[in-house]
């Protein structure tokens, strides 16, 4: 009967297949580690995803252990199913939790219950410091306005009037880097910030309030966009900003390091970007979690990532690397000639 | 008991696009007397540009409106519409082609949410409150959370086009609004939508297909939240799939403070049209003033309701 025979090859196959698995996961010990962004919808975080499952397959490679990443979160940045999301990767069973917090304090709790029940838990991103996880990855925003503000400087000179584009008010992070650049702007009398415009994170509104504020303040010499979001807008849709910062009349800094960013610093239009590792809330936070589950490694309670300064001087190297995926390489210096 | 005619100033007082016009026309007034930069040709076509794509979609939504309904998937509309073209055009599809499509999946949609409205009999509030969360869902799923960029100039030609220094989608703009003014006002079917939203019961009595109309209505609303969204992609050059959120608020906002009842069966395109305007300026006003932007949330919504409680004040006097 040719069915029959089937069968019997099917099943023989199946036993071979099932013996290769069998010695291999006898061999290799598997590690689950959860990644959980703050939101699936911010474009950011998918970079990290991008490093966590690049350092997950790195050391499946090199290591006794086979890695592998749970990416999962709320669609958007929502502490409630965030916490969700936390209790159910809790009750899932994992090796090790990297979360970034909607909110400092909403996720205590829950980090707490992980740690409780035996699994090791770091913040990168966004902490929540009153938990029990064992080390937080991240920068500090207010350095990172406060380089924003140094870069600014250094191309607008020391006067000046400048205007501030943020995402929604009251946003920590956001504000942080805002009083990071005051600070140093405070310093420079003849610096005068002129105003503060919000586009609630919303592309189409950016481009609106930089337009207008074009026109408010035709004298202005400076801009500090604490995110990138106009600048997802193409070419000709900021005509007045595009025309000033051509001709040099208008110097801008903005965070981030994007590569919608990077065009535009290449061609003159931005001075300066000032960026966290994106790609490294997930390389590193892997390599974290595995270094201390797998070599019981110490980690201080706050962990650098550092920042990314980006100039016409390094953006080449910027740019390769995210056409590489691969940031593993370090930036070569934003000024070389000191 | 003799009929006298009402003077000028209550004719003018009841007409409500009138009264509309008149806290349109104060705005403009106060604003270029107090800034130096809002009269300027430049700004306002900014401002017309800007306010296009919201009143476009807002069309839609007064005749939803008009006949007794709402609809909350508007902004996902416009997102969506945006994100479906856009990818077609990276799929190297013709400009022509990619928009159609784009424009029948929202109608697709819009059509959807009349038919659950008219034949399961779900509120629309629910109905479209869902679609709201199904179609930004597709968007943030075909996109991964990405942006979808570098579409060609052919494309952003739609909305980066001046004609005689006139935005292009401001042209569309009234040309869609004299269609649905002439849909509302001159047609059988709108008539009926007037019924259907005044009167619900009485409309069928009389033999309208109530059903019918509703689903006209939100098919149409669909459409033309594909239009204000392709439209907004154009001129940004950009489909992101965060765009247009929370855009039906300001939508239902241009429409109400437009005039148009929330309890069906009243207004008009053109108070949607001018209700639009009245919001896209105000924003406008308060970044060329100056004025903090922590502080501009409570402004919008200030004249929201000062606007409305003006309208209702009128109607009650005359």
């Amino acid at each position: 009967m040719k069915g029959k025979q089937w069968i019997v090859v099917g099943l023989v196959v199946l036993l071979v297949w099932g013996c290769v698995i069998g010695v291999s996961a006898a061999e290799k010990k598997k590690l689950t580690f959860a990644w959980i962004p703050k939101a699936l919808n911010n474009p950011v975080f998918e970079l990290g995803r991008d490093g966590a499952f690049a350092k997950a397959k790195e050391l499946s490679e090199t290591t006794d252990y086979i890695v592998e990443v749970l990416y999962v979160g709320s669609v958007a940045s929502d502490a409630a199913e965030q916490v969700r999301v936390v209790e159910d990767v809790i009750a899932r069973g994992v090796d090790g939790i990297g979360i970034s917090c909607n909110d400092p304090d909403a996720l205590v709790d829950v980090i707490n219950k992980a740690v409780d029940a035996g699994i090791p838990v770091m913040t990168w991103d966004a902490d929540a410091p009153q938990s029990k996880r064992f080390t937080y990855l991240g920068v500090s925003n207010y350095d990172g306005g406060k380089a924003a503000a140094e870069l600014l400087i250094r191309y607008m000179g020391e006067k000046g009037k400048v205007a501030l584009l943020t995402g929604v008010p009251g946003a920590f992070n956001l504000e942080e880097r805002i009083r990071g650049f005051k600070d140093v702007i405070k310093n420079y009398p003849e610096i005068e910030i002129v105003t503060t415009v919000a586009c609630y994170d919303d592309i189409n509104l950016g481009v609106q309030v930089v337009e207008e504020t074009m026109q408010a303040y035709p004298d202005l010499t400076g801009w500090f966009f604490v995110g990138l979001w106009p600048l997802f807008a193409e070419r000709g849709s900021m005509p007045l900003w595009e025309e000033a910062a051509k001709s040099g009349r208008v110097k801008t800094v903005a965070f981030d390091t994007l590569p919608v960013e990077l065009e535009y610093l290449k061609e003159g239009l931005l001075v300066g970007l000032v960026g966290q590792k994106y790609w490294g809330w997930g390389y590193d936070t892997i390599q974290m979690l595995f270094d201390y589950v797998v070599n019981k490694k110490e980690f201080p309670y706050w962990t650098d990532s550092g920042m990314d300064i980006v100039t016409i001087h390094n953006v080449d190297a910027m740019i390769e690397a995210w056409e590489k995926k691969d940031f593993t390489k370090p930036l070569p210096p934003p000024f070389p000639e000191e | 008991m003799r009929y006298v005619e009402p003077g000028l100033v209550l004719r003018f007082a009841r007409n409500q696009l009138a009264a509309l016009l008149v806290i349109l026309g104060g705005m403009v007034l106060l604003l270029s007397l107090l800034t130096s930069t809002f009269l300027t040709a430049n700004n306002i076509f900014n401002v017309l540009r800007a306010f296009s794509w919201i009143a476009i979609a807002s069309f839609g939504q007064s005749i939803v409106i008009i006949g007794g309904g709402i609809d909350l998937s508007a902004g996902s509309n416009m997102a969506f519409a945006g994100i479906i073209t856009a990818m077609l055009l990276l799929a190297g599809y013709s400009v022509v082609f990619s928009i159609l499509v784009g424009l029948l999946i929202t109608l697709g949609i819009g059509l959807l949410n009349g038919l659950m409205v008219s034949k399961t009999k779900l509120p629309p509030f629910i109905a479209t409150l869902g679609t709201m969360s199904i179609v930004r869902g597709f968007c943030y799923g075909m996109t991964q959370g990405w942006p979808v960029r570098n579409l060609p100039r052919s494309f952003m030609f739609l909305g980066q086009t001046d004609i005689w220094r006139v935005p292009l989608p401001a042209i569309i703009m009234i040309g869609l609004a004299v269609f649905c003014a002439i849909l509302l006002e001159k047609t059988k079917l709108g008539y009926h939508v007037y019924a259907v939203g005044g009167n619900e019961y009485a409309a069928s009595l009389v033999g309208i297909n109530t059903g019918r109309v509703k689903t006209i209505a939100f098919t149409l609303s669909g459409l033309f939240a594909g239009i204000g969204g392709l439209l907004m992609t154009a001129r940004l050059g950009v489909a992101a799939p965060t765009a247009a959120q929370g855009y039906e608020l300001d939508i239902i906002a241009a429409a109400v403070i437009g005039g148009i009842s929330l309890t069906g069966g009243e207004g008009s395109v053109w108070g949607a049209l001018i209700g639009a305007a009245i919001m896209q300026i105000l924003r406008n006003a308060l970044v060329l003033m100056g004025f903090p932007a922590y502080w501009q949330p409570a402004a919008i919504g200030a004249v929201i309701i000062g606007a409305v409680m003006i309208d209702m004040y009128r109607k009650r006097k005359v």
